[in-house]
């Protein structure tokens, strides 16, 4: 057992882990990850693609929200850029899977930059509104581009081949989404940890003291942004492959609080916490209804005739819940945990 | 030119939605220093609820509009007990999380119990018409106006010369300085939300009766932040006036140019607006200091 965590160089302190469990864990985790499709059956393999998928995206949204401190209410905005970048890019300009992808990260990060101009002389809760606007403009100028943007039918999107693995099957379309999602975890765990992100951190709790530290606000900030707004929208090309059909009310604006109440229930600014939540969050609806039909008797009508509705209400209290009774969320939960693993019988 | 006045009229109206709900905004961000998202969501609630009672109850006009308000309020003030009032002191963004949390909840649960098809929503005398020249008006659209110009006035005086709004003012102001004053927060944020809530419920109601009682009341909300953004949040006359200018710019667009772009004409003016005056166009400057 150790007595403490003793660091004896600079590079001890920003590493991943340094501990051997750790490192067993996570191997077994992946291990477990890529043999799921074997294990699992039709419906949970598909709710873990969802789970995946939605890692990548609210990843995005924690660079923004959780590591820079700019709130953001209109990610559903790049979400929808991403996915549209992506089907336009396929269907209408004749353009390779693989470049399509491409651009689903740089369209998004292109109107990232946009909209993270004028975040530059906002404070706090103008930006939050300059960001749902922007949302809310997404959708209709989507709405008003005729055929280009199929309007308000939507585009098809098949299942691509990318670099020569055809993604037709279930299976592999997992295997795609857990290779991104581990990418993704890959380059946020990495962005905390260098001086990008101590940058940024450090602007989010005091923007003047950063700056007379010599860290250049309008960089930094736009660099979240763009980020943020990339990462976010490869998410979005994700979703649409997924649904196999890319429409504006396949994005509604619920994804926006969706994505913030997992990076609450997780617990802010962290990429483990944004894994928690996401679990969470996206197995709340299915736990719920389980749960409700173990009950049977009338709440199992509204579950039916009302899923939508009966979704917001449980992201509403779980959001009002985590922040009322444990703002550190489910990463606060799991610390305790462990500690109480590690250091039992002893308190500390 | 007849079109462009009664663009011009019928936008009025509707700003006059838009600048009650605005005045909520503004009198929640002065008094406490958050947005509350729900603001919209509230006046849903409370034209709901007021259309259940109004038709069981059979009131009349008057009695209509005076429901909705003491319907808007009682909702504010169990919201701020219940839910705001144990966030006193936590970090903002964490609080306005929570508005945005109980927006959610909120909007559900009026679909949930009165389902997504819309409903008239009937007050004896409301859509008699009113000509003044070539021009007809509702009556509720009448209506609208005055209650807006009564809420301004009524504001004018409640923050300016009663010793109530001056508390306000002084908490809005510093906090600590307050408190140390003997002025109770928590009962200035009761009342602030009261009133606001009492300000949405009554532009939910006039709103459903004008245009139909569906689940997409709560845009209110959202339409109504543009005019307090415009307006500055931390000024609640400015918010009010306001809503009249969003309103008719968005029925200028509307009616010139094409139908999708009226309903982001707001969003888009308070980009450029907040692009050349990042505090809205009434707001008071921030000066930081270190």
């Amino acid at each position: 057992m150790r007595s403490g965590y003793f660091k004896e160089h600079y590079s001890g302190l920003v590493v991943l882990t340094d501990s051997p469990a750790v490192k067993a864990w996570v191997a077994a985790l992946l291990v477990v990850l890529i043999a799921a499709p074997f294990l699992l059956g039709n419906f949970a393999l598909s709710h873990l693609t969802i789970i995946l998928f939605t890692v990548v995206g609210v990843l995005g949204l924690t660079v923004l929200t959780g590591f820079a401190g700019l709130i953001s209410l209109g990610h559903v905005g790049f979400l929808m850029l991403g996915a549209y970048a992506y089907a336009i890019g396929v269907t209408r300009l004749g353009l390779p899977p693989e470049l399509a992808l491409v651009m689903s990260a740089v369209v998004p990060a292109f109107c990232g930059l946009l909209v993270g101009i004028p975040s530059l002389r906002l404070h706090g809760l103008y930006l939050a509104i300059t960001t749902l606007a922007f949302s809310h403009i997404v959708s209709a100028a989507i709405l008003a581009g005729g055929n280009f943007t199929g309007a308000g039918r939507g585009i098809m999107v098949p299942r691509p081949s990318i670099l020569g693995f055809d993604l037709s099957s279930d299976r592999a379309f997992y295997w795609f989404c857990l290779i991104m999602c581990a990418l993704a975890v890959l380059i946020t765990l990495n962005l905390r940890r260098s001086s990008f992100g101590r940058a940024l951190v450090a602007l989010r709790d005091n923007d003047i003291a950063a700056r007379t530290m010599g860290v250049n606000l309008m960089r930094y900030k736009l660099l979240a942004f763009l980020i943020s707004a990339a990462l976010t929208g490869i998410a979005g090309a994700l979703m649409g492959i997924y649904m196999s059909i890319v429409s504006v009310e396949g994005f509604p604006f619920l994804l926006s609080i969706e994505a913030l109440a997992i990076i609450i229930v997780g617990g802010l600014g962290s990429v483990l916490g944004a894994v928690l939540g996401a679990v969470f969050i996206v197995s709340l609806p299915e736990m719920f209804s389980a749960l409700v039909q173990l009950l049977g008797g009338r709440l199992q009508d509204v579950m039916t005739s009302s899923a939508h509705e009966v979704k917001s209400v449980l992201y509403g209290l779980a959001i009002i819940g985590f922040l009322r009774f444990d703002p550190r969320g489910l990463r606060g939960i799991w610390h305790d945990i462990r500690h109480t693993w590690v250091f039992w019988p002893l308190r500390y | 030119m007849n079109y462009f006045i009664e663009l011009v009229v019928s936008g009025l109206a509707v700003g006059a939605i838009y600048g009650l709900v605005a005045m909520g905004f503004a009198v929640i961000y002065k008094a406490t220093g958050i947005v509350n998202f729900a603001q919209g969501e509230m006046g849903m609630l409370s034209a709901y609820t007021t259309w259940a009672l109004a038709t069981t109850l059979g009131t009349g006009s008057v009695w209509t509009v005076l429901l909705a308000v003491v319907i808007g309020a009682l909702l504010g003030l169990i919201c701020e007990r219940l839910i705001m009032r144990p966030m006193l002191g936590e970090p903002v963004l964490s609080v306005v999380l929570v508005t945005v949390g109980l927006a959610v909840v909120l909007r559900s649960v009026v679909t949930i119990i009165w389902g997504a098809s819309p409903h008239k929503f009937e007050v004896a005398g409301a859509d008699d018409i009113v000509r003044m020249g070539d021009i007809g008006l509702r009556v509720s659209q009448l209506g609208v106006l005055g209650a807006l110009l009564l809420a301004v006035a009524g504001f004018w005086y409640f923050l300016g010369h009663s010793r109530f709004g001056v508390a306000m003012r002084a908490v809005a102001a510093d906090e600590k300085t307050a408190r140390l004053m003997g002025v109770s927060t928590a009962r200035v944020q009761a009342v602030a939300w009261a009133s606001a809530s009492g300000l949405a419920g009554l532009a939910g109601a006039l709103f459903a009766v004008i245009y139909g009682l569906t689940p997409t009341v709560f845009e209110l909300g959202l339409k109504a932040f543009p005019a307090t953004v415009l307006g500055g949040f931390d000024s609640v006359l400015g918010s009010g006036v306001s809503g009249l200018i969003i309103g008719v710019f968005e029925n200028l667009v509307g009616g010139y140019l094409s139908s999708t772009l009226k309903d982001v004409a707001g969003f888009t003016l308070i980009l450029v607006v907040l692009m050349v005056r990042p505090f809205g166009l009434f707001g008071e400057k921030r000066i930081e200091r270190v």
